[in-house]
């Protein structure tokens, strides 16, 4: 039996999909048989994001109610040995899926699958509770914002509520230079908050958004630091002790420097 | 007592000053959270921004209190919070209202807050102060005027 993951944040745009995908490539390139579930029905993103949109028949709705068999549905994604993706509908919304239903979706890709991650929408409303309803485990994402922060706990309190139980926390974007300025939330005051275990901090990265944007998973960047942190997420997820990487170190030469003699 | 997805609901109608019962809350009150109790509530965790904790008596929160609070609902102006860290979104007791100032550092250590001479006023806070009569950490300010907790002089 695999295990199920949610990843979510309450608050949109704080990286929810780019982090499953990449998580799911970090774990398919570990030698693992992933499974990625795109449960933002009405505003499917997961298969562009992974570079799969042109290859969708079937979807999670057609699955739901029985128009096609799992398999059918799954797309295999053929850059990453073991890595599936079952897309969401985009025709129809949220109220198209029941919580029963996902359960029931995620029980069947558990049997098949190491790892079943599913892209939560934003939000806590119905396609929340879809997202949440098989799985066994929960992923939070934020950004060193307030309003992220704030989001982050309500769900947590939510996750709780609904016995996900000790979801671990990933902090997306942060950006060490604004951190020392003062001017963004640390990693101390967001953990300070939300008093959940950290999975890993993402540094805000350029290289990022042009993966996306090409649908091609950072992860395998393997000189971006946010692949790095990406590798080393996935390596926490199996279950491996890995430090916090030096957030610092991709400053130029100058800057270095200046850090070096106490100015930065 | 009614638990609906982290909400406690006592019976609003069973709202009365003089009710010595205690409630205990063993977790952290995470935004969109809330507590209704008639009586007194010690929370046992923090009380996160967004969350709000109601009581008709005193509220204690053995955490930081970062949410919204109103001890002595119902007009109990005897009622205190108490807190490690007093670090409210806003802070009422019995009919008047608070926030606190921008900019004021944490104190860094448990206060009080009580309604002193028609204000509301934040003081350290000290078992030994409490049945002595208090130890100021600032002074007390009009509270209905200009609306604030802790403004420190």
């Amino acid at each position: 039996m695999g295990e199920v993951i949610v990843v979510t944040s309450g608050k949109g745009g704080v990286g929810k999909t780019t982090a499953t995908a990449n998580i799911g490539a970090g774990l398919a390139l570990r030698g693992y048989k992933v499974a990625l579930v795109d449960a933002d029905i009405g505003l499917r993103n997961l298969d562009v994001v992974l570079g799969l949109e042109n290859r969708i028949v079937y979807d999670l709705v057609d699955v739901a109610h029985g128009h096609c068999r799992l398999k059918q549905a799954l797309i295999k994604d053929k850059r990453f040995e073991g890595l599936y993706l079952l897309p969401a509908a985009q025709t129809k919304d949220k109220t198209a899926v029941k919580p029963e239903q996902m359960r029931e979706i995620c029980l069947q890709l558990s049997e098949e699958f190491d790892y079943v991650i599913i892209d939560c929408p934003a939000g806590i409303e119905q396609g929340f509770r879809n997202a949440i309803a098989g799985a066994e485990k929960a992923i939070v994402i934020t950004t060193p914002e307030v309003s992220a922060v704030r989001d982050a706990d309500r769900v947590i309190g939510l996750l709780e509520a609904a016995d996900l139980r000790e979801p671990k926390l990933v902090i997306n974007r942060l950006r060490p230079k604004m951190v020392r300025q003062g001017n963004m939330m640390n990693i101390e005051d967001i953990i300070d908050i939300l008093a959940v275990d950290l999975l890993g901090v993402i540094p805000e990265d350029e290289k990022i958004i042009i993966t996306t944007n090409r649908g091609d998973p950072v992860i395998q960047d393997e000189r971006s630091p946010s692949g790095e942190a990406f590798r080393n997420i996935t390596r926490r997820i199996l279950g491996e002790s890995v430090p916090l990487m030096d957030l610092e170190r991709n400053g130029n030469l100058f800057s270095r420097l200046r850090r070096m003699v106490g100015l930065g | 007592m009614a638990m609906d997805s982290g909400h406690v609901m006592a019976d609003p109608r069973a709202v009365s000053t003089g009710d010595n019962q205690t409630v205990l809350i063993q977790r952290t009150l995470r935004s969109g959270q809330s507590i209704f109790y008639p009586g007194n509530v010690v929370v046992l965790g923090d009380v996160n921004p967004g969350a709000q904790v109601t009581a008709t008596g005193d509220v204690i929160v053995v955490g930081a209190l970062r949410g919204t609070v109103h001890a002595g609902a119902g007009g109990n102006e005897a009622a205190v919070v108490i807190a490690f860290r007093l670090e409210p979104t806003q802070l009422r007791i019995a009919n008047y209202v608070s926030r606190p100032p921008s900019g004021v550092i944490p104190a860094g250590q448990p206060e009080v807050a009580r309604i002193r001479d028609g204000v509301i006023t934040i003081e350290a806070f000290s078992a030994a102060g409490e049945r002595q009569g208090s130890v100021t950490r600032v002074a007390p300010c009009n509270l209905e005027a200009n609306s604030e907790v802790g403004c420190e002089k």
